[in-house]
């Protein structure tokens, strides 16, 4: 329960503090609660479940209000506690970072997506889902873009449809069921004419979050508008939040579904990875780039998501993770050039790696991360999905493989045009420490999961061949 | 029972105490009797009341709910509006003794158990509702609502009374258990049973105010000066929608065939015309009044099913609903808002953030937002209803989208910088942060769930 409860009251201590304090209480507060979550990790043994926090009774309607966490659980509990330090780390040395309402949101939102990531009952998730929709769009609407209200409403009513969509499905499902308590609903069988219907409900909510192809046209605008931070946690974990859906909740609870729904979002999923990739060459802004690959490598991510092969979902989750730590960098990167330089357009830049060259290099390694070479976490995750696509079915794979040449177009064209050819800067600040640490610790992680991935593979084994049961 | 005798008792008391024009004193007498007829059907196990043997009232425990919610409700709006009614010495005394007379008549409304007292308590609950929406005498938008609501009112009261009297001449009985048996075994003439019902509906819909019979909403609200209007929102649409709950739901359960088709159009109507209508309103009460229609569509969920819970449900609705309105009425008083505009909240967070975090917290919870109480009331409401009405259910859900998107913009527009108008905070009352206070407390829905 502390997991939960540390955030929680370091979000609120955070409003009260003064000012001067706030990003050092940010700090310690992400490191504590790091700490708490590798303590868990300690003698975790990788089959079982963890409950936190069970009232022992039933609420009215079935609702049950118990926590825990699997493997799959933890793996994100530490994944979101790492971000939210290294988010907080990044911003060190900008003006967001001495607001303490700043600080205070991000623990709002660390808290809701922990609550997301150990919610054992379905009304439960839904509440933590919904609640950390408000943190983030305090942070955008506060820190973000000046006049960026029609995109935040947009963000917000899309995201809103979405969730009650996700709660319709949840009722419905409920209906069929004594409670809302996640062993609960796994037993419950569904009639045939349903579990296709509950099934698009949570998909709606879960496309739209990822976002999917037709559901994809408020991400761009959102995250060219958004302040650094809140770019980061929306790529980094708010959109984990919907794989992590998917698999954990989605496709084990409507299993009878996914016959109906698996054609369509793989082949929503493949068109997101040709059209994000198409459209990221040929933008200009570089936060735009990097949000249309986003939707081109989580297209990739949902598609492998729906094969249901134990394979696919152990390449998923690699690569969920390789996403979120390659994104904070990327978007960290970005952020640079936009604060140092005032500018996002790439074709206005250029040869800054001569200035500065150590953001040069590190921006370099994280670039190559995200082209997936060997030795990188992308490496094994999108071999792995695009294997396994190419075993569903030889097109949907060879659409699938074109991520490794379109992401290398247009990753090394947004470096390229940047940093290299004729200097049209006189001055480029370099790397300050706080910048370099995030690199190194994100190199590292990459590094780390890209030559040791078969741990996390078994580590995770368990809990995903467990959430495959109920599919004979 | 005894409590409906102190709040009377009560009221008359201020009555005489008004002449000496102590606006304190009067308040004090009728906070305390407030909280004392609170405690009185707080403390319903061990406790047997003097006037047990009346049987036309009946309070078991859904009803006792329901009344102390009422009364709750009466002692925030006369705590927070006090500031108002204080400004007329000469009448402050009148005003808040005729909101404990209407109280008298809600809590009629909840514990009746023949048709005569059911009336008897509709009558009481409007006439001092009449009389209250026109106290603004110099305003022509207040004695068009007064005139406008007498009006309506008394005509949907006489379609009622029609109503009532051919549910006698088909049953034979006012008596609400005798009626319910008549219809169980069958013996009732059928054509004047089945009109009298839609008579009842349709004075029940005028008065909670649902599409079709919504007209006066609006122009009332308006009108009304805004603790009355809070009012009518909160106490007098519970007591009327307990009401028609405990009629259909209960006593005409076994025609629910029979009616079900009606209330449906009225809810699909009251949830999409109400918020949509809203939308384009720029006046803080008119849009009050439009969303509080759409939200009468939510609490009427709770008649489709004869599930026990569904009373449950109702009441976490209210509470959420009635909480959010009377916090919102008691900001928009706060900051003095007679212009009745949208746009006076703009930049209220950055004045008094504490306003700031009310408002958020009462909007956010009547968008249905989790974990507020709005959601718990909209999500028990609707996991009732959807074993059998699933396409109401995601009828409303879409609606609530719309619901969202109106209140994020207030929202949005309370925290919206306004560089032009220097900071300058709001002087609050004490007593206007107590209500604002156990509002918040009613808004963060958890423990409802827990004591349901």
């Amino acid at each position: 329960m502390e997991l939960l409860i540390l955030p929680f009251v370091f979000g609120i201590l955070s409003f009260i503090i003064p000012s001067s304090w706030s990003r050092t209480f940010g700090l310690i507060g992400a490191a504590s609660s790091l700490m708490v979550a590798l303590f868990h990790l300690s003698g975790f043994e990788p089959q079982t479940v963890r409950t936190i926090f069970d009232p022992n009774r039933t609420f009215p309607l079935g609702l049950s209000f118990k926590m825990g966490f699997d493997a799959l659980g933890l793996v994100m509990i530490l994944l979101t506690n790492g971000i939210v330090l290294l988010v907080l780390l990044s911003n060190w040395n900008r003006e967001i970072a001495k607001n303490k309402l700043f600080t205070a949101l991000v623990f709002l939102m660390q808290f809701g997506l922990l609550g997301v990531f150990t919610a054992q009952d379905g009304i439960l998730f839904y509440i933590f889902w919904e609640f950390t929709l408000l943190p983030i769009f305090l942070i955008l609407y506060w820190f973000g873009a000046k006049d960026n209200n029609p995109t935040l409403f947009k963000f917000f009513i899309y995201t809103l449809v979405g969730s009650l969509a996700m709660l319709a499905a949840f009722i419905t499902l409920g209906s069929f069921s004594s409670s809302y308590s996640y062993e609960d609903l796994r037993q419950v069988s569904l009639p045939a004419g349903y579990a296709c219907w509950i099934m698009s409900g949570f998909l709606l909510a879960f496309a739209i979050k990822i976002p999917l192809f037709p559901f994809h046209t408020w991400q761009p605008a959102t995250y060219s508008s958004a302040p650094m931070a809140g770019t980061m946690l929306l790529s980094a974990l708010m959109l984990k939040m919907a794989l992590f859906g998917m698999i954990k909740w989605m496709l084990p609870l409507t299993a009878e579904g996914l016959e109906c729904m698996r054609w369509p979002v793989i082949i929503l999923g493949s068109i997101g990875i040709v059209y994000g990739a198409l459209i990221a060459i040929k933008q200009n802004d570089i936060k735009k780039i990097f949000a249309y690959a986003s939707i081109s490598h989580l297209g990739l991510i949902a598609a492998g998501i729906m094969l249901y092969t134990t394979s696919a979902m152990q390449g998923a989750m690699i690569q969920i993770i390789n996403h979120s730590l390659i994104s904070v960098g990327l978007f960290l990167a970005a952020d640079i050039l936009e604060n140092r330089t005032g500018t996002r357009k790439i074709n206005e830049l250029g040869g800054i790696a001569k200035l500065a060259p150590h953001y040069g290099f590190w921006f370099a390694v994280i670039v190559f991360a995200g082209l997936s070479v060997p030795f990188t976490a992308g490496f094994i995750g999108e071999f792995i999905l695009i294997k396994e696509m190419f075993s569903f079915h030889m097109i949907i794979g060879i659409v699938a493989a074109t991520t490794l040449v379109l992401g290398a177009v247009y990753m090394l064209r947004a470096y390229q045009v940047s940093m290299f050819g004729a200097p049209k800067l006189t001055e480029f600040q370099d790397l300050k420490w706080n910048e370099t640490f995030v690199f190194v610790a994100l190199t590292i992680l990459i590094l780390v999961i890209g030559l040791s991935s078969n741990c996390i593979i078994d580590f995770l084994e368990p809990s995903l061949s467990n959430y495959q049961v109920t599919l004979k | 029972m005894d409590a409906l005798i102190v709040i009377f008792i009560t009221g008359l008391i201020s009555l005489f105490v008004g002449m000496l024009k102590k606006p304190y004193l009067t308040l004090g007498i009728i906070a305390s009797g407030l909280v004392l007829s609170f405690c009185l059907q707080m403390n319903y196990g061990n406790y047997t009341s003097i006037f047990s043997k009346y049987d036309n009232l009946y309070f078991n425990i859904t009803q006792l709910y329901f009344s102390e919610m009422a009364i709750g409700f009466t002692l925030l709006l006369v705590l927070g509006g006090f500031q108002y009614f204080k400004q007329d010495i000469e009448h402050t005394s009148d005003y808040l003794s005729l909101l404990l007379f209407s109280l008298c008549g809600a809590i009629c409304l909840i514990g009746f158990t023949d048709l005569f007292m059911f009336f008897l308590g509709l009558e009481i609950l409007s006439i001092p509702i009449y009389v209250m929406v026109g106290i603004k005498k110099q305003d022509v938008l207040s004695a068009e609502a007064s005139l406008k609501y007498f009006f309506t009112g008394s005509f949907a009261t006489a379609i009622l009374l029609f109503g009532i009297a051919l549910l006698y001449g088909a049953t034979a009985s006012f008596n609400l258990a005798t009626i319910q048996e008549v219809i169980q075994s069958g013996s009732y003439s059928e054509p004047m049973l089945l009109i009298a019902l839609l008579f009842i509906m349709a004075a029940f819909l005028f008065k909670v105010g649902a599409v079709p019979f919504h007209f006066w909403g609006p122009d009332v609200y308006q009108g009304a000066p805004d603790i009355v209007m809070a009012f009518m929102a909160t106490v007098v649409k519970l007591a009327a929608v307990f009401a028609f709950l405990k009629l259909y739901a209960g006593t005409f359960q076994f025609l629910s065939e029979f009616w079900t088709g009606a209330l449906n159009i009225a809810i699909i109507l009251s949830l999409f015309l109400g918020y949509l209508s809203a939308l384009r309103q720029t006046s803080f009460k008119r849009m009050l009044a439009y969303s509080s229609i759409s939200n009468t569509g939510f609490a009427l969920f709770a008649l489709l099913t004869t599930s026990p819970s569904s009373a449950g449900s109702l009441w976490v609705f209210l509470i959420a609903y009635g909480c959010a309105t009377i916090a919102l009425v008691t900001i928009s008083m706060i900051i003095h808002n007679v212009d009745d505009k949208i746009a006076a909240f703009k930049g209220i967070g950055y004045k008094n953030p504490f306003i700031g975090f009310v408002m958020i917290m009462s909007l956010l919870s009547l968008s249905g937002i989790p974990p507020l109480s709005g959601f718990f009331g909209k999500f028990l409401l609707l996991s009732n209803a959807i074993n059998d009405h699933l396409y109401l259910v995601i009828l409303a859900l879409v609606s609530s989208a719309i619901g969202a998107f109106l209140y994020l913009r207030m929202i949005v527009l309370s925290l919206a910088k306004d560089p032009g108008n220097e900071v300058e905070k709001y002087p609050i009352s004490i007593l206007q942060y107590i209500v604002l206070g156990v509002c918040t407390v009613g808004l963060l829905g958890g423990w409802l769930i827990i004591i349901l």
